[in-house]
């Protein structure tokens, strides 16, 4: 049953790592949902088209990257609001889904690849936690990306561009999630569904808060998920019937009380949300 | 004038990229269809307006709440919470119907406020989760307590009371309901000292709290407030429309009311008119998916593509 | 080493810098004063390229260190690695580089937001000089240290001009340019009013302002102060508590009882998207009545605008702090605290401000005038105390104060 959790949590994951990354450098990507959801579709179009699963994860990443550029181009140039930008991008990436999904049916309805989940386990529950723990505290390209969240003018007073620190964020940011995009439609599920991401993205922004944009914080509360998220699949197995609904609810409520829980003494990244002068 | 230029120019050009898309994908006739399907006949413009109205009033919603600077992305759920107490009340009378739809979504919007106050938690993600228990919780009362009695389906009966309806059409008088809430909203907003404070907190929350205004209990109102016309939004639609709950019943109006609230630059009696265009995205999609098999999931692209314009837009103005 | 040659930069119908040229050569300390909004900052942060003239060119060789006069920390980062983000060194040689510059800033592991706003300032010192820039600008250094502090980073300077830099030290204190400057600079509303080696604190104060500042005034006051109301300043340097003071006064009163006037305008004061009539309904219970009157306290407190629906923010700070003044003194409150009036504010509009807290003392009211500017506490105060870290001194008379206050503030008594 750990072994269930663990595996049934990689692209929440995967989601929670890169969102670590994006709020370090002062964004907010509410689109992590959109992100995750086009990702998926674009995971399975290419495993179609190249009939394995790493044309499948390359695929994910492409489509996460996509969204990234409309999320960077709107955040981080424009200047835009990150709230109306990723509300924007949720809703962009369940419509192209939709209407793609429709266009291309059969693209969809077909057996797709599976990815076999032991390895990206390893990759998403050791390997990435401790190279974003050594890339954001113990290089200067690290001390630069976190400064870029707290204060970007000292970032600009030093010369450096906040502009591309917040882009290679959002590049590692479109990178995890367009696995985990891969990965839910590819390991977990047998295909792309429409909005199969149900939530997963902002259950994701939840866990960064609690884990208090640390990693060691956002691998317990991943963890604590998932073993809720286990617990509801396995009263689910034993207990059928009308329960079943309730029983769908409880992530959410759990994720409420995980807010709550701990987000009242929680010190956030200084410039979390506010677009700065890139130029 | 000039806002209400760049709504209109977004809302066209918007429609144009659909046109655009549809065309890559060999729909070359997208566009008279979506016309046609959601202006084009009597019928076709009722389906609009009935359309119009859960639009108006989720939109009306997010205009509240956005003014005050409160993200309030849980229209969704707060519709369902109105619907699902509509329904409860029904037995009681259209306006014991109404009025309990007001007060849960205006319940359920609070407990994102007491969330807020209480434990410092984001409202942007605690409304969008509380949409998720609500579905699943909508989904639990279709299946089960409130299931219609032959079991046969995941749906409600129909509810004991319905708006009357406008004439020979299928319009309801939930169109007038939601007129006045417009109106209303107008008046709380800019002609009380309510909406005065309402969105002093919204610009600047510090000269606000300087000038004696109690933030924390201004942005529960303003949620509350918010979360009221949502839920008469579910509520008018469960007794004007649909008459019985199911599992998807909301259909995404809480999330749409925010792009018809920014078409409006949130301003209440111009979401009048953005809720009618977005109202007619929706019914041209529903037909499009009818008669060219195109998903109606354009209509949420549609919406998508209106709150980018705009941000293309503001940015351009900003840069002046 | 550093030339400016006919530069100019306007903001809208604002001409902050005019025709301006300028050489500097190393190891001058020039002393760059004038009021606020001289244009000093915008002239130095031109010739830094933070900012593109308008017309004139630039000529500099070297490498420019620049302390703002807002700190540039990120407050979540030690001392070692904020050193590190601005040096681009590595964290763990920060105290080696500490000790290079002559400045004493021990325990490097300890956080940026932690520090005491003197040791903030050393930081930012320290980040600007590690990279040994050939010309370093100090855009108000002293506003938030002590006296002692001030001293040291006087020393700190000398030193460097010794060893070649060029300095330039913008500030509206004449007493410490008369200290440390070996070159005095007067600006005042944009252009350069005069350039010399030696200026007698008297002289550098009448160029910047010319108005004679009289004393009159103060005789004025405390005789009005004594008989009704009275005005009552509490001076220090920033930072030592005056804030939460402030927010204890605007507690222990009923909103609609106490006149308001915040420290920090836009921020707290102004809501700049609304009207000016709405901005001042803003505290009324009777909000509408206050919206109709707006157009009278418009005309009653000269505010320079188009009609009562302009949006505030689109007013001159001066102006903007009149509408605050027009909504907090209408009323007649019993009690005023005025943090920091006239910071900022055009002559015209400093003068203004003053003589509405002169009259509102007459009238009876209780004003109680936060200000770290000494001057304009001894021209209105009938009485004075000092804070320091947070904790108040007695109440003297202005002749005893003028003796006093120095120490006081430094926390030396």
């Amino acid at each position: 049953m750990i072994e269930l959790a663990l595996i049934a949590s990689i692209p929440l994951l995967l989601a929670v790592e890169g969102e670590l990354v994006a709020e370090r450098a002062g964004m907010i990507n509410l689109g992590i949902e959109g992100m995750m959801l086009f990702a998926s579709m674009t995971a399975v179009y290419a495993a179609q088209l190249t009939g394995g699963i790493a044309g499948g994860i390359a695929g994910g990443i492409a489509g996460a990257a996509v969204i990234a550029l409309i999320f960077g181009a709107f955040a981080i140039h424009l200047r835009a609001d990150q709230i109306v930008t990723g509300t924007a991008i949720n809703l962009l990436a369940l419509g192209v889904t939709g209407f793609v999904y429709r266009e291309l049916n059969d693209m969809f309805t077909r057996a797709v690849p599976h990815i076999e989940s032991r390895a990206i386990a390893i990759f998403a529950w050791i390997a990435v936690p401790i190279a974003l723990a050594w890339l954001l505290w113990s290089t200067p390209f690290g001390l630069r990306l976190r400064a870029c969240g707290e204060n970007p003018e000292a970032v600009r007073a030093a010369n450096f561009s906040v502009a591309a620190h917040r882009w290679a964020a959002l590049a590692i940011e479109a990178v995890l999630v367009g696995i985990a995009g891969a990965d839910l439609a590819l390991a977990l599920s047998s295909g792309f569904a429409e909005n199969m991401t149900a939530g997963r993205g902002y259950i994701a922004l939840s866990i960064v808060i609690f884990g208090r944009w640390k990693v060691k914080g956002i691998l317990l509360g991943t963890a604590l998920f998932g073993a809720a998220a286990a617990l509801q699949y396995a009263m689910q197995a034993a207990n059928r019937g009308i329960q079943f609904h309730l029983l769908l609810a409880i992530p959410y409520v759990v994720t409420l009380v995980i807010l709550c829980g701990i987000a009242g003494r929680v010190r956030a990244p200084e410039a979390l949300g506010k677009s700065a002068e890139v130029e | 004038m000039k806002r209400i230029a760049y709504g209109i120019a977004a809302a066209a050009i918007s429609i144009a990229l659909l046109a655009f898309i549809g065309a890559l994908f060999g729909h070359r006739d997208l566009l008279p269809i979506l016309i046609g399907g959601s202006i084009g006949s009597p019928f076709a413009l009722e389906g609009t307006l009935l359309k119009s109205v859960p639009l108006l009033l989720t939109g009306l919603a997010v205009v509240i709440a956005f003014r005050a600077g409160v993200w309030n992305i849980g229209g969704e759920g707060q519709f369902i919470a109105g619907a699902l107490a509509a329904f409860l009340a029904s037995r009681y009378g259209i306006a014991a119907a109404l009025i309990a739809s007001i007060l849960a979504g205006a319940l359920w919007a609070s407990i994102a406020s007491l969330l807020r106050i209480w434990r410092n938690a984001p409202e942007v993600l605690t409304t969008i989760l509380l949409n998720f228990v609500a579905i699943h919780l909508l989904g639990y009362c279709v299946n089960g307590p409130l299931q219609e009695p032959s079991r046969m389906y995941p749906q409600t009966d129909a509810a004991a009371v319905a708006l009357p309806l406008l004439g020979t059409t299928d319009l309801h008088a939930g169109i007038v309901l939601a007129l006045l809430a417009a109106f209303a909203s107008w008046w709380l907003m800019y002609r009380t000292k309510e909406g005065l404070r309402l969105r002093a907190i919204g610009y600047n929350a510090n000269a606000a709290r300087t000038a004696g205004v109690n933030v924390n209990a201004q942005i529960a109102r303003a949620l509350a407030f918010s979360g009221a016309a949502a839920g008469l939004a579910g509520g008018i639609e469960l007794l004007g429309v649909t008459h019985r709950l199911f599992e998807r019943f909301a259909a995404g109006y809480g999330y749409s009311g925010i792009a018809v609230a920014l078409l409006a630059q949130l301003h209440p009696l111009a979401t009048i008119a953005s809720a009618v265009f977005f109202g007619a995205l929706v019914t041209g999609a529903g037909e499009l998916q009818r008669a060219a098999n195109i998903s109606s999931a354009v209509a949420t692209f549609g919406q998508a593509l209106v709150i980018l314009v705009l941000i293309m837009f503001g940015s351009m103005r900003a840069r002046d | 080493m550093l030339q400016i040659s006919h530069a100019a930069k306007s903001f809208g119908a604002n001409r902050a810098v005019d025709d301006v040229s300028l050489t500097i050569q190393g190891g001058e300390i020039v002393g760059l004063v004038g009021e606020n909004g001289a244009g000093k900052t915008t002239l130095m942060r031109i010739a830094a390229g933070e900012l593109a003239a308008d017309a004139g060119t630039i000529e500099f060789e070297g490498r420019i260190g620049f302390v703002h006069q807002h700190f540039m920390l990120v407050n979540d980062f030690t001392i070692a690695e904020n050193l590190a983000l601005a040096t681009r060194t590595a964290a763990r040689d920060a105290e080696k580089i500490i000790a290079s510059t002559g400045i004493a800033l021990p325990h490097v592991e300890r956080r940026a937001g932690d520090l005491g706003v003197g040791e903030k300032a050393k930081l930012e010192l320290i980040k600007a000089i590690a990279r040994e820039p050939s010309l370093l600008i100090l855009d108000e250094p002293t506003s938030v240290l002590t006296p002692y502090e001030s001293d040291e980073l006087f020393a700190v300077m000398r030193t460097l001009a010794a060893k070649g830099t060029a300095i330039v030290f913008i500030t509206h204190k004449i007493r410490e340019v008369t200290a440390v400057a070996t070159r005095v600079v007067v600006m005042r509303r944009g252009s350069i009013v005069a350039d010399s080696p030696s200026m007698s604190a008297e002289e550098i104060a009448r160029l910047m302002t010319l108005a004679p500042r009289s004393g009159e005034r103060v005789a004025e006051g405390r005789v009005r102060g004594d008989s009704q109301g009275e005005i009552l300043a509490i001076v220090g340097v920033a930072g030592n508590g005056q804030r939460e003071l402030a927010e204890q006064f605007l507690h222990a009163h009923p909103r609609s009882r106490i006149g308001f006037i915040p420290e920090d305008r836009t921020h707290d004061g102004i809501v700049a998207e609304m009207s000016i009539a709405e901005n001042i309904a803003l505290t009324h219970e009777h909000w509408r009545e206050a919206m109709r009157r707006a157009p009278a306290l418009i005309d009653l407190y000269s505010i320079k605008a188009q009609s009562a629906k302009q949006p505030a923010g689109s007013l001159s700070g001066g102006n903007q702090q009149k509408v605050i003044l027009a909504r907090e003194l209408d009323g007649e409150p019993e009690r005023i605290v005025a943090s920091e009036p006239t910071r900022g504010l055009d002559l015209e509009s400093t003068r203004f401000v003053r003589e509405q807290l002169r009259e509102a003392a007459a009238r009876g009211a209780h004003v109680i005038l936060i200000t770290s500017d000494l001057d304009e506490a001894f021209e209105l105060a009938d009485g004075i105390q000092v804070i320091y870290r947070g904790v108040l001194s007695d109440r003297m008379s202005p002749a005893v104060a003028s003796e006093r206050v120095a120490k006081l503030m430094a926390g030396l008594q």
